[in-house]
């Protein structure tokens, strides 16, 4: 039933970046404001070295280019004389700065936001339709997980790390030319823990790893541990092992807190060393720098021009090597959400057809498995059902026929066989037009979180409040919603009040009534209905849709009397059918049924 | 409480102020590691010092490099700085490492907390509440009130003191140029502020968003076979798409208000640097180190109000959490021992335990007898579930429930094993009302076996002995066989070490029945109450069940709601339960006969359904 998952596709991060699609230009345009808010950057840097200069008295001249380039422009000398060009110049350039990284900000944010609501909503349409058999494979945690803390993982790709990354290198990239022009033997000896300070980084993030893995092992045993308790909280409290269960309890937590603090500490040691190891660039510049100014060859200016800018850049490119480190999640979160996009979805036929089913239904030799390796569900199944007849259908469980059902809705496509509808084959019409004209009620129906008569209109919306209200009154319904506190307002379903199985029953009939279809489906969806309210569901039904066919699964032998005709299945296929009297004239499951009753009525009477 | 409103507690509008009390409550339990606490806030004060001082001894190297060059004095102060790089390693390494155990330990207090309170709630309290969301108080409410609380200790610490250090030197040297200088500190204090009050509003939308999407998500799956059956795939993309839709409109306002907010605060502080580009020529008799030091001042101030701005954030969208948590800590089960009950434990226990035959409050330990009078239940106000029931059943006898689901059944059971009080009349065990006697030594008293047997993700072993925790594997061998259960279990090669997985899953329904069975035998109950499970099995597993049950009943209190024909007729009494009352009660063979009546009529709808299915 579970083949193993086959091996996410490892798309390189570059395939990443199809999924921003038509936003691609917009997120560019980002890119561009990073480096020029990045340039710009330096301009506080600068300021300083020229106030500095001026400051000094031009003691030693400061023949650094950049510099002398920024000085001439604004005004030369005049900066001697009106220190507020030099504070203007770092006020706009600052501003400037400023504004290009909201532009980046805003253009980032809005490109990946956008790109990923459309991946959201891709997901969630390719969810709609992919084959039930996809469903029956994979867990619906596991699924969630993908459609929702995946992509969360590649918004965070696209809107941080990607920008993350383009502004280090951004400042860094920027910074190399001005130092080299500065000073070309300080800019080198600014630059030489560099590789270190980042290799640093990435290779602490790869090592730390297994840490983070054990640490969120001991997390799930955690979280496995209390909910085990919680799922449980019924046994655990009548045998009285709230102590055991809490010292148990006790040991998981322990192991998760002595990971975590494990991790902690590692990491107190990477980034107390990793500060060391920056503060240690930093010295170097300092000191040489403060050796050449001593020695009268480099003006107090470019040291502080070289103080303030290495500042400036070492502290994101100290990061860059954790964000590099972070990379690989989002290649394999993308990866997970490939391995859903990729599932081909429910086949629609090539050349549809649209008839106006009437209700006459054929099948013929059908045979459906599961999977290949799993026994036949339905095992060469032969039956018809005349326009407008009722139909009762018996049979144990595993009998197959709910998965008939399945396949005559089109939830699910046979291996091989026929089936036709007013003699059009199944497989030409599209599957909405077939489960809009067979209405189905489930064994076990599934109510959405919402006001009961948002529920019952679901797949009728904005259904006149009558119908719904006679819809209710034919399932016999309409008296227990009248009775709940807020009436057809009352939420139900996971985040709404809990209803009895024979309640759920009614409602989702109910749901199935306003539709109206030609076909109506009923698959075992009264079993939690007490016998007098099953009848009167059956005759209002009967009233209300008159001579038009109607496929009932049943076990109760007053339910299968009022259908003109019974299918008795087992193990995938039809092993006996005819009218209640003829059912009962010949031995079979049918009979025994009957006389099983009959023996008790005489024995009691 | 219903469900709806839960969520909503979870995720209701933003607090826009922080509740101290609650945070100083929080606060009293994190302090109980008083090691880590000195630890972060000491290495944060003295990185914060030493980052302070820091561009003044630049300074003060530049003024000495440029005036009298590499001097003894030059040198001196040079270790100085190299000594204090040190010291800042230290530092850091000892605010991270004891953040790491105030933190861990935080969590580990908290969800220690949690859960022994979640061990003493009553049934009442967890029928109100689903699995997953009680999870997620343990789970993520947990480590994130834990995952704040250094940071923001630590900063409380750090950020003032690295900005009062700052301005304090800035002032020792200047203090007409500092004035310039912090004159932008109160309008970044003030944005921060702002923009903080603001960005947490966003980000809780856009996490209820994200949550409301989440749920839309589990609920797609569960309901895929209805939605596909009623053709509702267009609708469900609407709605989906305008959820999309909103939790993009939320996190994008979030995203531009950071995108906003960062750029501000770090053009404010250039702006400080630009005013004392301006000013400090007018400053007579400055050094050039001197302004150095303060431009390296005036970038300073970013990151301690930043960090501040960051932590206010915290504190204010963790809030929910640490209510929740505490909330759930302080709350006082409804069903608990009487003070007098306590107080006669506690006597007995003082004066040497109980005699023989007495249970730990000294009244008889072996329960013979129970009986309702007069029994009044409703779950909700106004909704009586149970009205008037008189019953008595003694040892060696076994009862049979039987009625439409939603009569009242399981709640009559449940009154019997005091998972719920009830609302008028009484219970007496021997003649003494339930609620005198301890919980601990009624539950000790007690079997139950579920409809759908809940077994622990163990071995089989494992489960069968959290019916009687010091038994021997002689025992729990033996209760296996005398339920029957060993059967299946010699057959398996791992016998009783098998894993059932998680609830039972790896054993059929039969069978949980049966582990869960032993269980009870092993338990050697006084009460037994047993809900059949309604499932078929195989004819040869049922035969073994009902043997078992057999065993299992025989000289005990047996309360069964029962599902299967032979369990209700070999019952010395059934009784038919209709809207809390008991409507018929009697034998089966004189119930049956009664014309009429309505045992006869469920026995001829339900029960041969069964039996014709399961042969």
């Amino acid at each position: 039933m579970n083949p193993p998952a086959p091996a996410a596709p490892r798309p390189r991060i570059i395939a990443l970046w199809s999924v921003l699609g038509p936003e691609a230009p917009a997120y560019i345009a980002a890119m561009a404001c990073i480096a020029l808010a990045s340039a710009l950057a330096y301009g506080t840097p600068l300021a300083v070295q020229l106030a500095i200069d001026v400051f000094a008295g031009d003691a030693v001249q400061d023949r650094s280019p950049p510099a002398a380039a920024v000085r001439s422009w604004l005004g030369g000398d005049a900066v001697v004389t009106q220190p507020w060009r030099i504070a203007t110049f770092a006020a706009v350039t600052a501003l400037l700065a400023g504004a290009l990284t909201w532009a980046k900000g805003a253009l980032a944010a809005r490109a990946s936001q956008r790109a990923v609501r459309r991946l959201r909503e891709r997901v969630h349409a390719h969810l709609t339709r992919l084959p039930l058999g996809f469903f029956d494979r994979h867990s619906s945690g596991d699924l969630v997980q993908r459609c929702t803390s995946d992509v969360d993982t590649v918004l965070a790709f696209l809107s941080g790390q990607v920008t993350e990354i383009g502004r280090a290198t951004a400042l860094l990239l920027a910074a190399v030319p001005l130092m080299l022009l500065t000073d070309a033997s300080l800019a080198l000896w600014s630059l030489l823990l560099l590789p270190a300070v980042i290799g640093y980084g990435l290779v602490f993030f790869r090592i730390v790893r297994s840490r983070f893995l054990k640490k969120d092992e001991a997390e799930g045993a955690l979280t496995a541990r209390a909910q085990e308790n919680l799922s449980g909280i019924r046994v655990v409290r009548a045998f009285g092992r709230g102590d055991f269960e809490a010292a148990r309890f006790r040991d998981a937590n322990d192991l998760h807190r002595r990971l975590d603090e494990r991790l902690f500490r590692a990491f107190a040691i990477f980034w107390a060393s990793s500060d060391v190891l920056c503060i240690a660039q930093l010295g170097l510049v300092f000191g040489i720098g403060l050796w050449r100014v001593s020695e009268g060859t480099m003006a107090p200016g470019q040291l502080a021009f070289f103080l303030v800018a290495v500042n400036l850049w070492l502290w994101p490119v100290r990061l860059m090597g954790r964000v590099i480190a972070d990379l690989g999640k989002a290649t394999v979160a993308f990866g997970r959400l490939q391995e859903v996009l990729n599932e081909p979805e429910d086949a629609e036929p090539a050349q549809p057809v649209a008839p106006a089913i009437r209700g006459a239904i054929d099948m013929r030799d059908v045979r459906f498995r599961h999977s290949p390796t799993s026994a036949w569900a339905l095992d060469g199944l032969t039956f018809s059902v005349a326009e407008g007849e009722t139909v009762a259908i018996l049979g144990p469980s595993g009998a197959g026929k709910s998965t008939m059902i399945d396949v005559l809705l089109r939830l699910r496509d046979p291996e091989s066989g026929s089936i036709t509808v007013d003699g059009v084959p199944l497989e030409r019409i599209p599957r909405a037009t077939v489960r809009a004209a067979m209405v189905s009620v489930l064994q076990q129906p599934f109510l959405y979180s919402r006001s009961v008569d948002g529920n019952i209109q679901i797949a009728r919306p904005g259904a006149p409040r009558e119908d719904i209200e006679s819809a209710a009154e034919t399932a016999s319904i309409h008296d227990s919603i009248r009775r709940f506190e807020s009436g057809y307002a009352t939420v139900v379903g996971e985040r709404g009040i809990t209803l009895s199985g024979g309640q759920r029953q009614r409602l989702a009939i109910a749901r199935a009534v306003l539709v109206d279809a030609p076909v109506l489906v009923l698959d075992d969806s009264l079993s939690a209905v007490d016998t007098d309210t099953e009848r009167k569901i059956l005759d209002a039904l009967r009233e209300r849709r008159g001579r038009r066919t109607t496929i009932v699964v049943a076990h109760r032998l007053s339910t299968l009397q009022l259908a003109d005709r019974v299918i008795v299945m087992e193990r995938g296929r039809v092993i006996d059918s005819g009218t209640h009297a003829e059912l009962v004239s010949r031995p079979g499951l049918y009979r025994r049924l009957h006389d099983l009753q009959r023996e008790l009525e005489e024995a009691v009477s | 409480m219903s469900i709806e409103s839960l969520l909503d507690e979870d995720q209701g509008a933003a607090p826009s102020t922080i509740d101290w009390r609650l945070w100083a409550t929080v606060a009293r339990v994190a302090l109980r590691r008083r090691t880590a606490a000195l630890g972060i806030v000491g290495g944060g004060v003295s990185i914060a010092i030493i980052e302070g001082t820091r561009p003044l001894l630049n300074g003060a190297l530049i003024d000495e490099a440029a005036a009298h060059g590499i001097s003894a004095r030059f040198m001196w102060m040079a270790w100085v700085w190299v000594a204090l790089c040190a010291a800042f390693g230290i530092g850091v390494w000892c605010f991270i490492a004891f953040a790491g155990r105030l933190a861990t330990g935080l969590a580990f207090d908290l969800r220690e907390q949690a859960f022994a309170k979640l061990q003493e709630l009553p049934f009442s309290w967890f029928d109100r509440r689903p699995t997953g969301w009680l999870l997620a108080r343990l789970t993520s409410d947990c480590s994130k009130v834990s995952g704040i609380a250094p940071w923001v200790l630590l900063d409380l610490f750090w950020a003032n003191a690295l900005m009062l250090a700052s301005a304090a030197a800035m002032i020792w040297m200047r203090w007409s140029l500092a004035l310039w200088v912090l004159s932008v500190v109160p309008l970044m204090v003030v944005t921060s502020i702002v923009f903080t009050r603001i960005m947490v509003g966003s980000s809780r939308r856009a996490r209820r968003a994200n949550s409301t999407i989440t749920a839309y998500y589990g609920e797609a799956i569960a309901g895929i076979r209805t939605t596909r059956s009623l053709v509702r795939e267009a609708g469900a993309e609407r709605e989906f798409d305008g959820l999309a839709g909103e939790l993009e409109r939320w996190s994008l306002r979030n995203a531009m208000q950071g995108a906003l907010y960062l750029p501000v605060v770090t053009t404010l502080a250039a702006m400080g640097a630009a005013l004392l580009l301006w000013r400090a020529p007018l400053v007579d008799g400055l050094s050039a180190g001197e302004l150095v030091a303060f431009c390296q001042y005036a970038l300073l101030f970013i990151y301690p109000v930043q960090d501040l701005a960051q932590r206010f954030a915290d504190l204010l969208s963790a809030q929910g959490a640490a209510e929740r948590v505490q909330s759930l800590v302080d709350t006082v089960p409804d069903i608990r021992d009487s003070p007098a009950t306590r107080a006669a434990v506690e006597n007995l226990r003082a004066s040497g335990g109980p005699r023989a035959g007495c249970a730990i409050d000294g009244n008889p330990d072996r329960i013979t007898h129970v009986r309702f009078e007069d029994v009044h239940f409703a779950y909700l106000p106004g909704q009586p579930v149970v009205s008037g029931l008189d019953l008595e059943v003694r040892r060696g006898e076994t009862v049979a429930l039987v009625g439409a689901t939603g009569g009242g059944k399981t709640t009559i059971a449940s009154l019997m094993c005091r998972f719920y009080d009830v609302t008028g009349g009484r219970v007496l065990l021997d003649g003494i009302d339930i609620r005198e006697r301890p919980l601990e030594w009624l539950h000790s008293r007690l079997g139950v076996v579920q409809q759908v047997p809940w077994l622990f993700a163990d071995s089989i072993g494992a489960n069968i002995r959290f019916g009687r925790l010091d038994a021997t594997d002689a025992e729990v061998r033996e209760a296996a066989v005398r339920t029957g259960a060993w059967r299946f279990i010699e057959a398996l090669p791992q016998g009783l070490d098998f894993q059932v997985g998680e609830g039972g899953e790896r054993l059929s329904h039969g069978q949980r029945q049966l582990v869960s069975l032993a269980r009870a035998v092993l338990a050697d109950p006084d009460i037994l109450v047993m809900d059949e499970a309604t499932s078929s099995v195989d004819s040869e597993t049922e035969r073994t069940i009902q043997s078992a049950i057999d065993t299992v009943l025989k000289d005990r209190i047996g309360l069964v709601i029962a599902h299967r024909l032979s369990t209700v007729r070999r019952a010395d009494r059934i009784l038919v339960i209709d809207q809390g009352r008991i409507v018929e009660s009697g034998p089966h063979a004189d119930l049956v006969r009664r014309a009429g009546g309505r045992y006869r009529a469920l026995y001829l709808e339900q029960f041969v359904h069964d039996r014709e299915t399961q042969h």
